[in-house]
């Protein structure tokens, strides 16, 4: 570490963390019960005690690098535990944002969702507002007399006219990202080996979910977002055998109830419900197991419940509602999904990422 | 005494345990005039025969074999200038203890009624104290607990003298704008209120306040303390019955502390400073005058620190939040750093703590500081050391405050004593060597030269004894207003470091002892804690070889000295702890109703049996503070213990005369054990240095058992607490086990 010519706290960066819910840093006095019941945290670099002190301290430069902020699942062991209910876990998912904030590419973006709290019926309004003006352009808002499918709304062209972009912008964003962050992320430590074969551990990890069911006293949590974890996995095939159905296979559209396709897709929707159920139920009655809501956070579960409610709906309300309840309904899915794909980069989602480069990080400076 | 009547009860389970036929046989044959058992005692209608009794003066003294000599006080209480009073724990060391019916627990009861027969003979009536006593209060200091005790004295009727030696009442206080919470939820500043407690004690009519002054003689005893006080307006002499020592402490001298930076740059200040810079509302930087931007607290400046201050003078932490939360609110937006290797927040504090860390602009942060230096900008920088945050943490800071810790204004009284002595000796010696020796002390105690605070006309020094870190004395552990100077009482931050609300609240006690001291005078008792007592020591002075074992050892200091070094007995000071007995090798000084003679004899009173019986014996001396208590607590819980044990209560370990244990051997009993308090730095003994006296005299004891032919290890000394109930059974089992490895006492049967 280079010498510390003067760590007065930076009184911007304590405001800037404690506008977004991490005021309680400057409780801590730095007794290490949070690092001491952390179970995620490994012997040889203990956390979150060290971050709670640079927050304190007004480091946020030695955090932005810090691979420890992001090997926090916010499982809140610590806050649970802390004497002096300083809550280092939502200390550490304020600083998380800070971090998806900072590195943000574009950075108005960044600014945009980071303040979620007020942004929020811009960042669902636009997208909103931009399928009902395509559509009017593209078929005059025509609600079918009869719904047989949904292709009759929006034609498939102009989802893949649309997602197909966003999603090509959306990983341009996240890249320079991601590599500013790994680089940073470098400096804090000598890494040894190569990415790929690091990163394959790390995957088998995320897809159990095992560190995540070392946490203690939000364990219901960890099977909450297991389940949403692969209920997207599954939507996310699902959606590729489609393209597979209509396009190679030429299948007849749409698919029967037992089509194995049909059966994926609706397997996982039922893990997306009852995934988020989960978190939403921890999110509303968690307490301090869950810690306190920041709009970073609520913005993020929000567009995610919305996804998930706006899809299931449109699903079973095919055969049930009215065909032009049925369109707003499909509508308003395309508007959250696109929310969901665009602010990616920007959001709490972006911590599938950083989180990810993290953990490689941490195996690659392993000591052997 | 000579018409001795024994009540006897028969109730807690005492009737079951032994066999009262033939004890009025035996208690007739001990010289009881009369006996009564009453199977309920201390009913009223028990007492009731007790008293008739003691009316009609068929009996002139009461010996009651029931319970513990502790418990039911209040219904064997009678007059004692008319009536003595000796009790028989039959029911804790009898009944409760041992196996009910058994001939070693009936020859344990006879052995205790043949002791307590002979106790009572040997008692003689106590000749009441009648003096006159002066209401008049001393209090030495005029800062917070000095004011309290002087408001507290008052407030109960007494007049008050109260000396400052400065030009101002007030103290530490006087100029300091805040004080910490006080109220719940201790978060917000508090107004300092020390500007009403000075109002209220100058407008008290019975306060006269000397300003400017010091007291340059005080000679005497509680109830009739003789005062001499020096001020501007000159000399004069007063009567006072008891006195306060509230000196208060003075910070420590930052100059000593150049390795924080102090002399760097003016831009360093202390903590007194800082509430100077607060109270006058312009907190500036010295050098410049410009107001910081950026304050770094240094706390534990010198304290806990072998070079320095040694101890923990337990406000600075307080101090510093108080001056934390008082920038805040004065210039909004300062930025406060406060570098602590332990934050301690006595009481309730640690809620001021938690609110002062979170307004904005303070950070507190665990370190030590390794170096103060010159900052770029004319300001300073400060390198920290066992920081968390690695090696090289450093902080540019506007304003340095080191939060200094506090220094007793006590005077060591022993040691101006030895310098005075020293002096003499270097004079008067006997020898060129001792004259020699005597000087090299002196110049050694020189420095202690004019530090007297009281001046008082004691044998012991001049002033209150010190503890450790040179705080006045105090029994700080289980009586902290108690000193080792009857009447005399040290209070606030002179005796303990505090903050002020302690201060005050230490005032305030000590004021009411003061009055509690005097009414006790009054009625010409003892104070705690043999309170009520009104025996006072007498001495056969014809016989005294002026060996001053009894002027030194007093812990009170009750005893002076005339030139001849003959003692000259200050009966006020006396708390009756008996530990002039104890040491007294010409046995002159006794009690009315506690002498060499009289617990001689109980010791002498047991029947011991021949060797061949195999029934050994053992007398336990036993603290009445914390011993007995222990013991009474492990009967009543049906602890139960050997029955050869024969318990002697005594007044103190310091009042356990060697001649005693002499008696034990050459009677042949098989062993002695004393048990006392617990001595050392944390003592609970409650006269202070009995059980450490008892444990030097042990010396002796192990002389008299050579000359005696006799093994050492039948004499054991032990210390025990209050609460150490579960050990009195261990204690006497391994006992027995030693006396059984040594043999029996070869005197039997001499």
């Amino acid at each position: 570490m280079a010498p510390l010519a003067d760590v007065f706290p930076s009184a911007e960066f304590r405001d800037d963390l404690a506008g977004r819910g991490g005021a309680t840093a400057a409780r801590c006095y730095q007794c290490a019960t949070c690092s001491s019941v952390c179970q995620l945290a490994p012997d040889d670099g203990p956390f979150p005690r060290r971050q709670m002190l640079k927050a304190q301290w007004g480091l946020g430069d030695q955090l932005v690098n810090d691979p420890a902020v992001w090997l926090c699942h916010q499982c809140n062991d610590c806050t649970v535990r802390c004497p002096r209910d300083a809550k280092p876990g939502d200390v550490m998912q304020t600083v998380r944002s800070l971090v998806v904030e900072k590195l943000a590419t574009p950075a108005f973006m960044g600014r945009l969702v980071a303040k979620a709290g007020s942004t929020w019926p811009l960042l669902l309004g636009a997208p909103f507002l931009f399928w009902v003006l395509v559509l009017y352009a593209v078929t005059g808002l025509q609600v079918p007399a009869e719904m047989k499918e949904y292709k009759d709304v929006v034609p498939h062209w102009l989802i893949y006219a649309v997602f197909f972009p966003v999603a090509g912008l959306v990983t341009l964003a996240i890249f320079p990202s991601g590599l500013r962050f790994w680089n940073l992320l470098g400096s804090s430590g000598r890494r040894s080996g190569s990415f790929v074969p690091n990163l394959v551990p790390v995957l088998i990890e995320i897809s159990t979910h095992k560190r995540f069911g070392s946490c203690d006293a939000a364990a219901s949590r960890r099977w909450g977002h297991f389940a949403l974890l692969w209920g997207f996995v599954g939507a996310a095939v699902t959606s590729g055998l489609l393209l597979l159905a209509i396009y190679v296979l030429k299948s007849e559209m749409p698919l029967p109830l037992l089509h194995p396709f049909k059966v994926l897709g609706n397997l996982s929707a039922v893990l997306l419900v009852v995934g988020g159920a989960i978190l939403l139920y921890n999110r509303l009655v968690g307490g301090d197991r869950t810690g306190s809501s920041t709009a970073f956070d609520n913005f993020f579960l929000f567009v995610v419940i919305l996804v998930i409610a706006t899809g299931v709906l449109t699903e079973v309300g095919r055969f049930q509602f009215q065909p032009a309840l049925n369109t707003w309904i499909y509508i308003l899915h395309l508007t959250v999904v696109l929310c969901l794909f665009a602010t990616f980069p920007y959001s709490k989602f972006a911590h599938m990422v950083y989180r990810m480069l993290a953990m490689v990080h941490e195996r690659m400076t392993r000591p052997v | 005494m000579e018409k001795i009547g024994l009540f006897l009860c028969t109730g807690c389970e005492i009737g079951a345990a032994i066999k009262t036929d033939g004890l009025e046989s035996l208690a007739k044959k001990g010289g009881a005039k009369s006996v009564v058992m009453h199977p309920f005692l201390c009913s009223e209608e028990g007492v009731a025969a007790i008293r008739k009794a003691v009316d009609d003066g068929s009996v002139d003294s009461v010996l009651i074999a029931a319970c513990s000599p502790r418990a039911k006080t209040a219904e064997f209480r009678f007059d004692p200038l008319k009536v003595s009073v000796e009790r028989i724990g039959l029911r804790e060391q009898v009944a409760w203890s041992h196996p009910h019916g058994e001939e070693d627990t009936q020859m344990l009861a006879e052995d205790l009624l043949r002791m307590g027969l002979v106790r009572i003979k040997k008692n003689i009536l106590p000749k009441p104290l009648a003096e006159t006593i002066e209401k008049t209060v001393l209090v030495v200091g005029g800062g917070v607990a000095g004011l309290s005790a002087a408001k507290a004295a008052a407030g109960m009727g007494h007049p008050v003298v109260l000396v400052e030696s400065s030009a101002r009442l007030g103290g530490s206080m006087a100029g300091v704008k805040d004080a910490a919470p006080e109220q719940p939820p201790y978060g917000e500043l508090h107004k300092n209120t020390i500007g009403e407690l000075i109002s209220a004690v100058q407008g008290n009519a019975s306060v006269r306040v000397l300003l400017q002054a010091r007291t340059v003689h005080i000679a005497g005893q509680p109830g009739q303390f003789t005062v001499d006080v020096e001020s501007p307006s000159g000399k004069e002499t007063f009567l006072a019955g008891a006195i306060v020592q509230a000196t208060g402490a003075s910070p420590y001298d930052a100059t000593k502390l150049g390795d924080l930076g102090y002399g760097l740059t003016p831009d360093v200040v202390t903590s007194v400073d800082l509430d100077r810079m607060i109270a006058k509302g312009e907190i500036r930087r010295p050098s410049d005058g410009k107001p910081p931007r950026r304050i770094l607290f240094v706390q534990c400046a010198g304290s806990r620190d072998p070079a320095h201050l040694p101890y923990c003078s337990s406000e600075c932490c307080v101090t510093t939040l108080r001056q934390v939360a008082a920038v805040h609110r004065d210039l909004p937006g300062m930025e406060c750093a406060v570098v602590y290797r332990d934050m301690r927040t006595p009481g309730q504090m640690e809620h001021f703590y938690q609110a002062v860390q979170e307004q904005p602009g303070s950070m507190f942060t665990r370190g030590e500081v390794a170096k103060v230096e010159k900052g770029p900008e004319g300001n300073l920088v400060v390198r920290l050391k066992d920081s968390l945050l690695g090696p090289d943490a450093a902080l540019q800071a506007d304003l340095v405050v080191l939060a200094v810790g506090m220094i007793p204004n006590s005077a060591d009284s022993e040691a101006i004593r030895a310098l005075r002595d020293a002096r003499v000796g270097a004079e008067k010696g006997d020898s060129d060597v001792q004259r020699a020796h005597a000087a090299k002390v002196a110049e050694e105690l020189a420095f202690h030269e004019g530090t007297e605070i009281l001046n008082l006309e004691y044998r012991q020094g001049p002033d209150l004894p010190v503890l450790r870190y040179k705080f006045s004395d105090s029994h700080y552990i289980c009586f902290p207003y108690e000193t080792r100077r009857t009447g005399i009482y040290a209070a606030g931050t002179v005796r303990a470091p505090m903050d002020a609300a302690q201060a005050a609240e230490d005032g305030w006690g000590a004021g009411l002892k003061t009055v509690q001291c005097i009414s006790a005078a009054t009625r010409g008792e003892a104070v705690h804690p043999r309170a009520g007592d009104i025996s006072v020591a007498d001495f056969s002075l014809q016989r005294c070889t002026q060996c001053k074992r009894c002027t030194e050892e007093c812990p009170f200091g009750a005893i002076n000295e005339d030139v001849k070094y003959t003692p000259q007995y200050n009966p006020m000071r006396c708390r009756r702890c008996g530990i002039c007995m104890g040491c007294c090798p010409e046995r002159i000084i006794n009690f009315p109703e506690y002498s060499v003679d009289a617990v001689g004899s109980m010791v002498k009173a047991i029947e011991v049996p021949d060797e061949l019986d195999e029934k050994p014996r053992v007398v336990a001396f036993l603290c009445e503070n914390d011993a007995l208590p222990a013991l009474d607590e492990a009967a009543a819980r049906r602890l139960s213990w050997n029955p050869w044990v024969r318990v002697i209560p005594v007044r103190c370990l310091g009042a356990v005369n060697v001649i005693w244990i002499a008696d034990a051997m050459a009677r042949g009993i098989d062993g002695v054990l004393l048990i006392g308090c617990r001595k050392g730095d944390d003592y609970q003994c409650h006269y202070m240095t009995g059980s450490e006296l008892a444990n030097k005299r042990m010396e002796n004891i192990q002389e008299t058992l050579t000359r005696l032919k006799l093994d050492s290890t039948r004499v054991r000394i032990l210390e025990i607490g209050r609460n150490e109930f579960d050990r009195i059974p261990q204690i006497f089992a391994e006992f027995e086990k030693v006396i059984e490895e040594t043999g029996p006492n070869p005197m039997k049967g001499f």
